[in-house]
């Protein structure tokens, strides 16, 4: 889900930080721009990768030409990935890997045969329930859930906030169910199958 | 700003954590100092909650090496050394067409994987607890005879065998 992208940008320093040894100031810079964002051919850029691949040439006043690589994360059609989950709704669960968190998994997509139970005290909130070789199975917090990624969207920015939730730039919808055994992989299991 | 390669390399989960480590990500109390910043620290505690905590850079070519006669994609191997599936049932989702492609040797391959690949700390963790559980049963008898101080860890115990 991880892989490095070489990028070229011309980078301007702003005066208070010209003071400071020119490598942390660059790097400093470079985080604001793109640490935590999604862009650059889309991906959710991570992290800065310097090796000995940060070249830096100073063009005129403070400008410089940066070159460097950074790792994006973006996961491919068809890995498959461990998560926890983060909220479970009647239309699906939503699962966080701590630094991402806009993975859905959409009703259609859950382990089956399935069933819903409210819980109580919460509005929006369902306990999902599985029912496989005739026992149940419910979804904790605490549980692993490995899921297979069956798409990446970016959905356009909205011109007006629509809801409270906050914008997403990129959404990940996974599936659990279908070609082996996805699922929730319970931790208290000692021979570790998957249930 | 210019893509010069949008895919200069994928990286294994096990890469990843090794480049946050060597910038001084660790668990402890020396992350206040660490010049990795809050989003990077998210992405290494997810990492070190991954099998890749404890896999190295010579494992992981040994992995690739012994790979080579199962005829795999590189993603697939890419997704095993990620996930580290520990049988067959947690292998077939990782591998297109498993069984048209690897017939017999699926058992040969996971024999590779749990051979190679470290598990993860809480996995060797739950078997010792099992094997110790056991030989705790057999000792209990000659402890139960023993001082005080050993009786509430006793006591404990019994209560949470299954």
């Amino acid at each position: 889900m991880f892989f490095l992208s070489e990028i070229e940008h011309t980078l301007m320093l702003p005066p208070h930080l010209l003071n400071r040894p020119l490598d942390e100031a660059i790097k400093e810079q470079l985080d604001l721009i793109f640490l935590d964002k999604v862009s650059l051919s889309l991906s959710l850029s991570l992290s800065l990768y310097f090796l000995h691949l940060l070249t830096y040439t100073l063009l005129a006043d403070s400008y410089f030409l940066v070159k460097f690589r950074l790792v994006m994360f973006r996961p491919f059609v068809g890995e498959i990935i461990t998560a926890r989950l983060k909220e479970s709704t009647v239309d699906g669960l939503r699962l966080s890997l701590g630094f991402f968190d806009d993975i859905y998994v959409p009703v259609p997509f859950l382990f089956s045969p399935n069933r819903n139970e409210p819980v109580p005290g919460h509005r929006n909130r369902v306990n999902w329930i599985w029912n496989y070789m005739d026992e149940d199975y419910s979804v904790d917090a605490e549980d692993e859930i490995m899921f297979k990624v069956h798409d990446v969207s970016y959905p356009p920015i909205p011109l007006e906030p629509k809801d409270v939730k906050p914008f997403a730039p990129m959404v990940v919808t996974a599936l659990l169910h279908g070609g082996g055994d996805l699922g929730v992989k319970h931790l208290d299991c000692g021979e570790g199958s998957i249930v | 700003m210019k893509i010069i390669e949008a895919s200069a390399g994928a990286l294994t989960n096990f890469e990843l954590l090794d480049l946050l480590r060597s910038r001084g990500a660790g668990k402890d109390a020396s992350r206040a100092i660490a010049t990795v910043s809050q989003s990077e620290f998210k992405v290494f505690d997810y990492l070190e909650g991954t099998v890749a905590c404890n896999q190295t850079r010579e494992i992981i070519d040994n992995f690739v090496a012994e790979c080579q006669k199962f005829d795999l994609a590189k993603a697939e191997i890419l997704n095993i050394v990620n996930i580290r599936p520990r049988n067959e049932p947690e292998l077939f989702p990782l591998i297109e067409e498993c069984e048209s492609r690897m017939e017999d040797k699926a058992e040969e391959l996971v024999e590779t994987i749990t051979r190679i690949l470290p598990p993860h700390p809480s996995q060797v963790d739950e078997a010792n607890e099992e094997a110790a559980e056991g030989e705790e049963e057999e000792t209990e008898p000659e402890q139960a005879a023993e001082g005080e101080g050993d009786g509430e860890g006793q006591e404990e115990e019994e209560e949470t065998e299954p």
